[in-house]
């Protein structure tokens, strides 16, 4: 994830400086073994350099420090923003929570892409972030690149979204999909996993958590409704029987794992018409607003993967410039 | 039943009332969550503030004066609330370390001469701390497994806005159910200090009126407790002052909206502020007597049971004054109330009643009798003189009786019965006040009548 967003900003940052007047100094990096610091900004090819000769940015002959943390980093520097990439933690959020709370507190903008947090404890941070009177941005922890809470709040406008579904799971999408072309849950799942979608442990995915974190975050940001993931009900895709689906397939119809929020917030495998917006296949992800006036509206496209989130991160950025811009004028 | 149980300063007055409580929560932990909320014991906040105020000024030997006392007061209550000679010590020990940490605090004011909003809060922060750790001993003493917490170290987070801090209810909420509903499922009893929190970066704040009340409720709302009891030294909320009603009695139910009616009233201690968590979530609350445990005492609740009583309350406010403002120019004059309003706020003095007639020639409002003086000296030279105002009276020996009840709302006749029975007893009404929520008629008297109208209303409608 990284190393993605490092060359994404490497290859636009002309770009980014010409058309959003957005100069990107990164001043530390934090990998799980230290960090590389520079306050006059790191070279990122150099980074990316070391990171995959010697394993970790921390090894850098001349700005790496072992054994420095995040926590450090925030008290050793004077940063504006701190972007969180660190992977999904949905027992207690840590220590991307510690991170987040720690940096919001000392006045730091904070773009996160990690759902742990964001599922366990959004109400939260959010009210810490609004009382700080800075910028606290995940859209990038929804959908990866596809612009979702973006996209609800344009459905919004003038409007009141009603209920929320989606397909936010591209893993068990990819696992159902499979399943409909004649596969049984465990190849599906080992293909998956061969093909790189799937984690080598995937039960988040499976059992719905991944999904429910992410709905979580829909329906504190488009919905206003303050929950965390101990609100929803779930249920993953781990008892779906191939059986299940070739009946519904007889009355055109198929299973998704849906994420819903109307009245209630829940998770489950749910039969859908196969000719429903949101019946997409494999690695797709798709997310349908209905609106109290405006109708149902439905995004589609590539969730995650390491460039498309990473672009989701730097949308993101370009959000917090804007919001420092209009502050320092 | 999940219950939080607040202790108010009374009901902790001395060792023995420390001691009695402890077994009122012992008697509830067998088949309850019991979280306990403690104050301060009764007049040592008071004792604070005054040692803040002290120590700035400078006076050295009033300042030692005033530690050894509380010193000597806390140490005391040990002695009498705690008999295992070991928990005695242990908790004398935490009690004394304590009491060192105020001495530095204070003595630190005492050197810079300059007490400031966070240095106070810091300071008055040590009632609440001293007292939770005495009933931590009581209730270890009683087998109780029991811990106690700051309410900062239970969760309780709020902005930075010293001496009146607001929680921020989301953070609050998260890391409540944290750190308590881990003791919870251990079966500890949490034992937490009142009134007093901690900002987002770990300083000590309190929460200002409503006090530990608002502790209470506020973990009530983070923990879905059951119940939030509220024990004090009175029954319960009452029909009307039995000082001045010989016949008032316990109410045995009211709805949120009067409570807070009564409580701006003077309903002994409550705060409105304090039942807004409960309200906001619909956790009942109860308010007790740790003197008389049996008494069922007042429950508040967001449905009250259906009661034929219209009025549930008459309360009378003394020490107040009333200012009117008259003047013929100020008929469609648009401003003048504003103008009276503003002059008002800018000494901080609050406007407890407020009332116009349509022509709008005349405006009257009730005050604090105290800031009558002041406040008749600023209307006078903001207003005298602009040949808008013709004369500004005041009243200072008057009463305001206010009659609460929420079935009063659609029910017609209310004004006429409380103002016929009042005019039975020949006693002239100076000034009325009905917002439309209709939950409250107030009006003013003069103070000679004022216990006569209660009782006149009372009889009334047979409370």
């Amino acid at each position: 994830m990284g190393v993605s967003l490092a060359e994404i900003l490497i290859e636009r940052s002309e770009e980014l400086r010409r058309e959003e007047g957005l100069n990107i100094r990164i001043v530390g990096i934090v990998d799980s073994s230290g960090a590389a610091v520079n306050d006059k900004g790191l070279d990122l090819e150099e980074m990316i350099r070391t990171k995959k000769k010697l394993g970790s940015v921390s090894c850098h002959n001349e700005y790496g420090r072992h054994g420095l943390n995040v926590l450090d980093l925030l008290d050793e520097l004077d940063v504006d923003v701190l972007v969180d990439a660190t992977p999904t933690n949905l027992k207690d959020g840590e220590p991307s929570f510690t991170y987040i709370k720690k940096a919001l507190t000392y006045r730091i903008h904070v773009v996160t892409v990690n759902k742990g947090p964001l599922a366990l404890a959004l109400p939260a941070l959010r009210e810490l972030a609004k009382h700080k009177d800075v910028v606290f941005r995940f859209s990038g922890s929804v959908g990866g690149g596809l612009p979702v809470i973006e996209f609800a709040r344009q459905c919004a406008r003038g409007d009141k979204i009603v209920k929320v579904e989606g397909v936010l799971n591209g893993t068990t999408n990819y696992i159902i999909s499979r399943m409909e072309d004649g596969l049984d849950f465990k190849t599906a799942l080992t293909e998956a996993q061969e093909k790189g979608y799937a984690e080598r442990d995937p039960s988040l995915d499976i059992m719905g958590f991944d999904t429910a974190a992410k709905l979580v975050i829909l329906a504190n940001e488009v919905v206003g409704r303050k929950v965390t993931i101990n609100d929803i009900s779930i249920k993953g895709i781990e008892d779906l029987e191939k059986e299940d689906i070739d009946e519904a397939s007889r009355s055109g119809e198929t299973y998704r794992l849906i994420g819903r929020v109307d009245g209630e917030l829940e998770v489950k495998p749910t039969r859908i018409k196969r000719e429903d917006p949101l019946a997409v296949r494999y690695s797709m992800n798709a997310v349908s607003f209905t609106t109290l006036n405006s109708g149902r509206h439905v995004i589609l496209g590539r969730g995650a993967g390491g460039r498309e989130t990473a672009t989701a991160i730097l949308r993101d950025l370009i959000e917090i410039k804007k919001k420092l811009v209009e502050v320092r004028i | 039943m999940r219950l939080v149980m607040k202790f108010g300063g009374t009901s902790l007055g001395d060792g023995q009332r420390i001691n009695n409580a402890a077994r009122i929560v012992k008697e509830y932990v067998e088949n309850n969550e019991v979280i306990v909320v403690c104050s301060a014991m009764a007049g040592v906040t008071d004792t604070l503030f005054a040692l803040v105020d002290r120590a700035s000024r400078g006076r050295v030997r009033d300042v030692e004066i005033t530690l050894n006392n509380l010193s000597e007061k806390h140490f005391k209550a040990i002695d009498d609330a705690i008999k295992n000679e070991e928990i005695k010590k242990d908790v004398k020990s935490i009690v004394k370390e304590l009491i060192e940490d105020l001495r530095r605090a204070v003595l630190s004011i005492l050197y810079l001469r300059e007490a400031t909003p966070r240095s106070r809060d810091y300071v008055v922060s040590f009632g609440e701390r001293l007292s939770t750790r005495i009933m931590w001993g009581a209730l270890t003493e009683l087998n109780v497994n029991c811990k106690y917490l700051d309410g900062g170290d239970a969760g309780i987070i709020t902005d930075s806005n010293f001496g009146e801090a607001n929680p921020l209810m989301e953070i609050t909420r998260l890391e409540v159910r944290r750190r308590i509903g881990s003791l919870l499922d251990r079966g500890i009893t949490p034992l937490v200090t009142g009134y007093i929190a901690v900002n987002e970066e770990g300083v000590i704040t309190t929460l200002g009126r409503g006090g530990s009340d608002y502790t209470a409720t506020i973990l009530g709302y983070c923990l879905d407790a059951d119940e939030v009891w509220l024990w004090s030294d009175v029954d319960g909320l009452m029909t009307a002052d039995p000082r001045i009603v010989k016949n008032a009695r316990v109410l045995s139910t009211v709805s949120f909206n009067e409570a807070i009616e009564m409580a701006i009233f003077g309903a002994k201690g409550l705060h409105p502020r304090a039942l807004e968590p409960a309200m906001k979530s619909n956790i009942n609350v109860r308010i007790k007597n740790t003197f008389n445990p049996p008494h069922p005492g007042t429950l508040i609740t967001s449905k009250p049971e259906k009661s034929d009583m219209i009025v549930k309350a008459v309360l009378l406010v003394k020490d107040v004054a009333m200012i009117s403002v008259r003047g013929a120019s100020m008929v469609g004059r648009p401003g003048t109330v504003a103008k009276i309003l503003e002059t008002l706020a800018k000494e901080n003095i609050n406007v407890m009643m407020i009332s116009q007639s349509v022509s709008e020639s005349s405006v009257s409002i009730v005050i604090k009798r105290e800031a009558l003086p002041r406040a008749l000296n600023r209307l006078e030279t903001a207003l005298l003189g602009t040949s808008l105002v013709e004369d500004i009276e005041s009243e200072d020996d008057v009463n305001v009786v206010a009659v609460i009840g929420e079935r009063m709302k659609g029910t017609p006749g209310v004004a006429s019965r409380v103002f016929g029975a009042v005019a039975k007893k020949g006693i002239n009404i100076r000034m009325i006040a009905q917002g439309s929520s209709e939950l409250n008629i107030s009006f003013v008297v003069k103070e000679e009548d004022g216990y006569e109208a209660v009782r006149a209303i009372h009889e009334e409608y047979g409370l």
